[in-house]
């Protein structure tokens, strides 16, 4: 998934590390093309700079830190109407996931449809559809989310 | 010095250099002081001016980018100081004017009068940093600094101001549009 983001215009992926795409991030910092911040804000913070500079830019977070960040998507990404693309990981989902992430999980799709971000949940089948969708969007000016439920435990 | 003197002295050697500007009173300043489309006035989130401009800075590496940072908004994000450390943006220049207070929802103190941003700075990596309190001060490193030997600190101590600037006018999609078109 990273190596076709990239390839459909994709060159600036920024955020805070999360398990359910580790492959994802792995992948990126072989091909140097990952920037790993400390905190959710910051990583929009500097993705909006380099969509000022007109380089499309992705965020990656888990839903924890997409919750953390919701102030600075008002106030910043939809305030100046930024083509930002979010990548979501979303824990909470599986039963026995770890206690933090139930709360937060459950009420994940709620916060995307009060901050009225348009959305859509990633599988195995629509993967690439989803991303096509996403460059599309940010074309068009628009913000969007990619979610990935995270349907595994280590 | 106040902010607004201390603005005005970097306006006098910035020019018509881009410029991110902090929520709260130093973007009014700077709207007020010298209002240009390479501003990029940050009127909400808090604490992300210095993020935004790294942003700008990574993709615009043959461009000297200023952020206009309070010392409030660093202290929000910290982190900041320590990715941009990181990554060493040369053409990075971060501005702090520090008060020791959140002036806009007021004065209340935010602990910088008894911690170093100068020295957190330094620890984080930062290639030069410069501390000051006057006029003069501001000049000689404007003048000592080059082009490309950053990212570079200057925090500039300030007193507390005495008027409040007009808020800015121009909307967001415009201040915006005007930068990127501009840049």
């Amino acid at each position: 998934m990273f190596d076709y983001l990239y390839k459909i215009g994709i060159k600036n992926f920024i955020g805070v590390p999360d398990s359910t795409f580790k492959h994802f991030i792995e992948q990126g910092i072989r091909k140097d093309k990952i920037l790993i911040t400390t905190r959710e804000e910051e990583a929009i913070g500097i993705a909006a700079g380099m969509l000022l500079t007109e380089n499309p830019s992705l965020v990656f977070m888990q839903n924890a830190g997409f919750a953390n960040s919701l102030s600075t998507i008002t106030s910043l990404i939809q305030l100046y109407n930024f083509p930002l693309i979010l990548l979501i990981g979303w824990r909470g989902l599986l039963k026995n996931d770890a206690p933090e992430h139930k709360k937060i999980g459950k009420i994940q799709p709620k916060l995307l449809k009060s901050l009225g971000l348009e959305s859509r949940i990633l599988n195995d089948s629509n993967w690439k559809q989803l991303c096509n969708w996403a460059v599309k969007m940010s074309k068009r000016d628009k913000s969007c989310a990619l979610v990935l439920p995270r349907k595994f435990l280590d | 010095m106040i902010r607004k003197e201390a603005i005005e002295i970097l306006l006098k050697v910035i020019s018509k250099e881009p410029i991110v500007s902090a929520n709260g009173f130093i973007s009014r300043d700077l709207f007020n002081i010298y209002d240009k489309t390479t501003n990029f006035y940050m009127i909400g989130s808090m604490g992300l001016t210095s993020s935004i401009g790294l942003g700008i800075a990574l993709k615009k590496p043959k461009k000297r980018i200023f952020v206009f940072d309070g010392d409030g908004n660093i202290l929000m994000n910290l982190g900041s100081l320590t990715t941009i450390g990181k990554i060493g943006p040369k053409n990075l220049v971060h501005v702090v004017f520090d008060n020791s207070i959140h002036e806009s929802t007021g004065g209340q103190p935010t602990g910088s009068d008894v911690i170093s941003i100068d020295r957190i700075a330094k620890a984080c990596n930062y290639s030069q940093v410069f501390k000051t309190s006057t006029k003069n001060g501001i000049l000689k490193i404007l003048n000592k600094i080059g082009k490309n030997s950053g990212p570079i600190l200057i925090l500039i101590k300030i007193k507390k101001g005495n008027s409040i600037g007009k808020r800015i006018s121009t909307t967001p999609k415009k201040i915006k549009e005007d930068f990127m078109k501009d840049l």
